[in-house]
């Protein structure tokens, strides 16, 4: 039973985390039919500052992180994507593609490839024990996180005026600026919403894996991407639990696969999503107005 | 009678030409209306009626022409601007957010808006349109066509416009509700708001305006005010148009 | 197309004989373009040599991914994993029993005393690609573009997982070592000109015309009845083809496969080379796959560094890679349609 309540909370956990990377990623899709490949190096430049900070006040660490994901994200949107802002699906998708290579490789090229241990949040590896079961102080706080963020952005969009504006962009873009909506405003929120959770999934993330390296964003966005497939590209609470079912999978997979066939176990979860989008395309949750034109 | 005064026009388009690549949509326009005026502009489909106003809204930029309103030019502007200009428009299709609530569409139409009438405004839309008020929380794809219509109109009308452009509000409605929807821009017309009216179905239309274009294959063909175009004898020809000739349209004030 | 009959004798001969001249002049030029550049491979130093005979399988590879992606418009991730496919059954088909002893103990019979010859094993190899793409391609296919594209990324990560870990099949993370070499510049040449030749005859061909007159607007196309599903998967099985086949002869060029090699890295030169050359023809392909091919060549030279007075001056390692992603971007921005700019090579003459 505790096994059970174990695995659960497992899956539950990193389900949270993929949820999280797969709201990043969707809301830049909404507003801008972009898919955003350097998401990856968002997460992955937060963790490396944490890696530089590493040894602060804990505020400051994340502070750190936090700062360094919303300068880089603002960099690419003004950089990257905001002369190819009119551009085509395909075209928007290969630049991402290219700024995420980019990111990447400079970094490696400034401090190398190999992977570097960091103790972050070492407090949090405590176990702590509910219902008999033993569980991970960390995975414990890594749900109330996804769960408060979660919160948090859906009270943003329904609530606030920028999140209004960004819900009618990511519906109708033109017809938003017809009525004056402006695009840099609406996009450049997107990119600050997004580059904090790419922050906060950063933090959890080293946290429990004590490593950073130049790919460590790239597991997180394969998964996420193709949450966002399943829950529906476009939608953002389909994002975030495409995410969350393809996060908690692989672990519930883990945990049901025959041993021998637990390293296949990705394999299975992309072969479970083909049959997903076999049946149902558009997605578990589909977004509005994803062919609108004025 | 004219129908023009002698002040400077509202929206003065000149020499307009507007192009998709290698197809040309507008060739040549000049239009002008004046402050409280009601224009309508008529012409079958793929005239150009569309491109017209989606030049003038700056969702599309003319390769030639100039565009002003009040004076000032509209073509740099930039699109999120032109509402700013006192221009709003209401697209074919009313192009209403459906995953909204009707008053979140109403909010986005006051987005320029910083004064505190606002929400007045807004009530009084709610009392002319009892429906949008009842269903002011509910998503605006539930809406019925001419309740969306009408919110699209609402929501056009919340940024206080000097000049209103409508694309074929009557597209797809039944002739009751287009019936309403023509009554409340009569209404509008009263509060002084101009309007410029495009559609396909040229009765209604005229039965509005105080002066029409034809258009046709990019140009117009004939102006004047209604009652004139109606008895005009090369009107059929005018609407469905043989080839842009190049000439300015000919203006029929069928009287003094 | 109208021939005109013209009245003075021998001129409609001619007349026709000049119409099929400028419908091939593409791919006449194209396959001088790769003719010289394995002439030029023969005659050059060793290293050179092998650096040239790599960027022709890897224009192989260009070709292969261009076939669905010019065609479709699709973006497709995942053609390196149907390089990797290619590769490793070729491998499994061609590599001496005594080296899969050593590799492969776990091998099934009938594959561990397989000793095929090259010729069929690499047919073999680019066929299986093709039928993992036909059965991926029934689902795939039907989503709309941008899906698709990720859709195919998952491809990749799917083949990747899967390679690297059926040891008992594939070695795993590990190298097969042992296979026989038989790729020098000629077979690279012939792979080259093969694959050209392919692409040209199928996008003259109805299907392809469907799929690129469709490919703008997607409902258009659904109106008009046309079954994108079907020529999109047609177009993906032939592109998967060729890419099987660059992976089949880039495993008889090394003499190993590893599956690290079929990974990120490869999928984003590939791309970048179609990207910069151009994503809407095939001279934009080819033209993609030389440039960048003598770029990285250039760039590895930098890195390697050269002699200036004593001193050896070098770029830091991994600069290529950096420059080549940045040249992408500038291409994208500045350039989006490629050095081809979507055209093929033009006829010269006037009509």
């Amino acid at each position: 039973m505790d096994r059970i309540i174990q695995t659960l909370v497992d899956a539950i956990s990193v389900g949270g985390l993929y949820a999280l990377t797969a709201l990043g990623i969707g809301l830049i899709f909404g507003v801008m039919r972009l898919i955003n490949f350097a998401h990856g190096e968002l997460i992955m430049i937060a963790g490396y500052a944490i890696l530089l900070m590493f040894g602060l006040p804990l505020w400051l660490v994340v502070a750190g992180a936090l700062a360094a994901a919303l300068v880089l994200a603002l960099a690419i949107e003004r950089a990257a994507f905001r002369p190819i802002r009119e551009a085509d699906p395909p075209t928007l998708l290969i630049s991402s593609f290219a700024v995420s290579f980019f990111l990447q490789k400079t970094m490696i090229l400034f401090v190398g490839s190999r992977p570097k241990g960091v103790d972050f949040l070492a407090v949090l590896a405590r176990q702590v024990e509910i219902a008999g079961a033993r569980l991970q102080l960390l995975q414990i706080v890594t749900i109330v996180v996804s769960a408060v963020l979660l919160v948090g952005l859906t009270w943003f969009l329904k609530a606030t005026r920028l999140g209004l504006e960004m819900r009618a962009a990511a519906e109708n873009f033109s017809m938003a600026q017809v009525l004056g909506v402006r695009a840099n405003r609406v996009i450049a929120t997107a990119f600050a919403i997004s580059a904090v959770l790419a922050a906060v999934v950063a933090c959890l993330f080293v946290a429990q894996t004590g490593l950073v390296q130049p790919r460590m964003g790239l597991q997180l966005v394969v998964i996420a991407f193709v949450g966002t497939v399943i829950g529906g590209l476009g939608s953002l609470p389909g994002a975030a639990l495409g995410g969350f079912l393809v996060g908690a999978a692989t672990i519930l997979l883990q945990a049901l696969l025959p041993p021998d066939l637990r390293v296949f176990r990705e394999a299975f979860v992309f072969v479970a999503v083909a049959l997903v989008l076999l049946f149902r395309p558009q997605g578990i949750i589909p977004a509005h107005g994803l062919k609108e034109r004025i | 009678m004219t129908g023009t005064g002698e002040m400077a026009p509202l929206l003065d388009v000149r020499g307009l030409d507007v192009r998709y690549g290698a197809i040309t949509a507008i060739h040549g326009v000049d239009l002008h209306i004046h402050a409280g005026e009601i224009v309508a502009i008529v012409g079958p489909n793929g005239a150009g009626k569309t491109s017209l106003l989606s030049a003038i809204a700056g969702l599309v930029k003319p390769v030639a022409g100039t565009i002003s309103l009040a004076g000032k030019s509209l073509a740099e502007v930039g699109l999120e601007n032109v509402v700013r200009h006192g221009v709003a428009m209401v697209p074919e299709g009313r192009n209403i957010f459906a995953s909204l609530t009707v008053l979140e569409n109403l909010q986005l139409g006051a987005t320029i808006r910083r004064d505190d009438a606002v929400a007045g405004d807004m009530e009084g839309f709610f009392s002319t349109f009892p429906v949008l008020g009842e269903r002011r929380n509910q998503p605006a794809g539930l809406l019925s066509g001419g309740e969306q219509q009408m919110l699209a109109i609402a929501r056009a009308l919340l940024s206080r416009p000097r000049l209103l452009m409508l694309d074929e509000p009557s597209l797809g409605l039944a002739p009751r509700i287009v019936e309403q929807v023509y009554e409340e821009l009569e209404r509008i017309r009263k509060d002084g708001i101009t309007i410029l009216v495009v559609e396909q179905n040229a009765s209604r239309a005229f039965g509005l305006a105080d002066r029409a274009y034809i258009m046709s294959h990019g140009a117009f063909t004939l102006s004047g005010t209604p009652e004139a175009l109606r008895a005009h004898e090369d009107f059929d020809a005018a609407y469905f148009g043989v080839s842009v000739t190049g000439d300015s349209p000919k203006s029929w004030s069928g009287g003094a | 197309m109208n021939i005109e009959v013209r009245t003075s004798a021998g001129s409609a001969t001619a007349f026709l004989k000049g119409e099929v001249l400028r419908r091939l002049w593409p791919l006449l030029c194209l396959a001088v373009l790769v003719l010289a550049i394995g002439l030029l491979a023969d005659l050059a130093p060793t290293v050179l040599q092998r650096r040239i005979t790599q960027g022709l399988i890897y224009l192989v590879a260009v070709v292969g991914l261009y076939v669905f992606v010019g065609n479709s418009g699709v973006l497709s991730f995942g053609h390196v994993a149907f390089m990797a496919i290619g590769a490793y059954v070729s491998a499994l088909l061609t590599m001496s029993v005594a080296a899969k002893g050593v590799f492969l103990p776990d091998l099934p019979i009938w594959l561990k005393s397989a000793e095929w010859a090259p010729l069929a094993a690499a047919f073999v190899g680019g066929a299986v690609a093709a039928v993992v793409a036909l059965v991926v391609g029934f689902p795939l296919m039907r989503l709309s573009g941008i899906s698709a594209g990720i859709a195919t990324f998952a491809i990749l990560v799917v083949t990747y997982v899967v390679i690297g870990n059926w040891s008992s099949v594939t070695g795993g993370q590990n190298s097969l070592m042992g296979l026989p070499i038989y790729v020098g510049p000629w077979t690279a040449t012939a792979g080259a000109l093969a694959a050209v030749g392919i692409a040209f005859a199928f996008q003259e061909s109805r299907s392809a015309l469907l799929l690129r007159a469709s490919r703008e607007d997607e409902a258009a196309a659904a109106a008009s009845g046309v079954n994108m599903v079907r020529h999109r998967i047609g177009a993906f099985v032939i592109s998967a083809f060729l890419s099987g086949v660059s992976g089949v002869l880039l495993a008889h060029f090394l003499g190993t496969v590893r599956v690290e090699t079929f990974y990120l890295d490869l999928t984003f030169l590939i791309i970048a080379m179609l990207v910069i050359g151009g994503m809407r023809s095939l001279t934009g392909a080819v033209a993609g796959a030389v440039v960048i091919s003598a770029l990285t060549e250039l760039l590895r030279q930098a890195e390697v560094g050269f002699q200036i007075s004593g001193t050896t001056v070098a770029a830091p390692g991994g600069l290529g890679d950096v420059v080549l992603a940045l040249l992408m971007l500038l291409i994208i921005v500045f350039r989006p349609k490629g050095i081809a700019g979507g055209r093929e090579v033009s006829w010269p003459f006037r009509t």
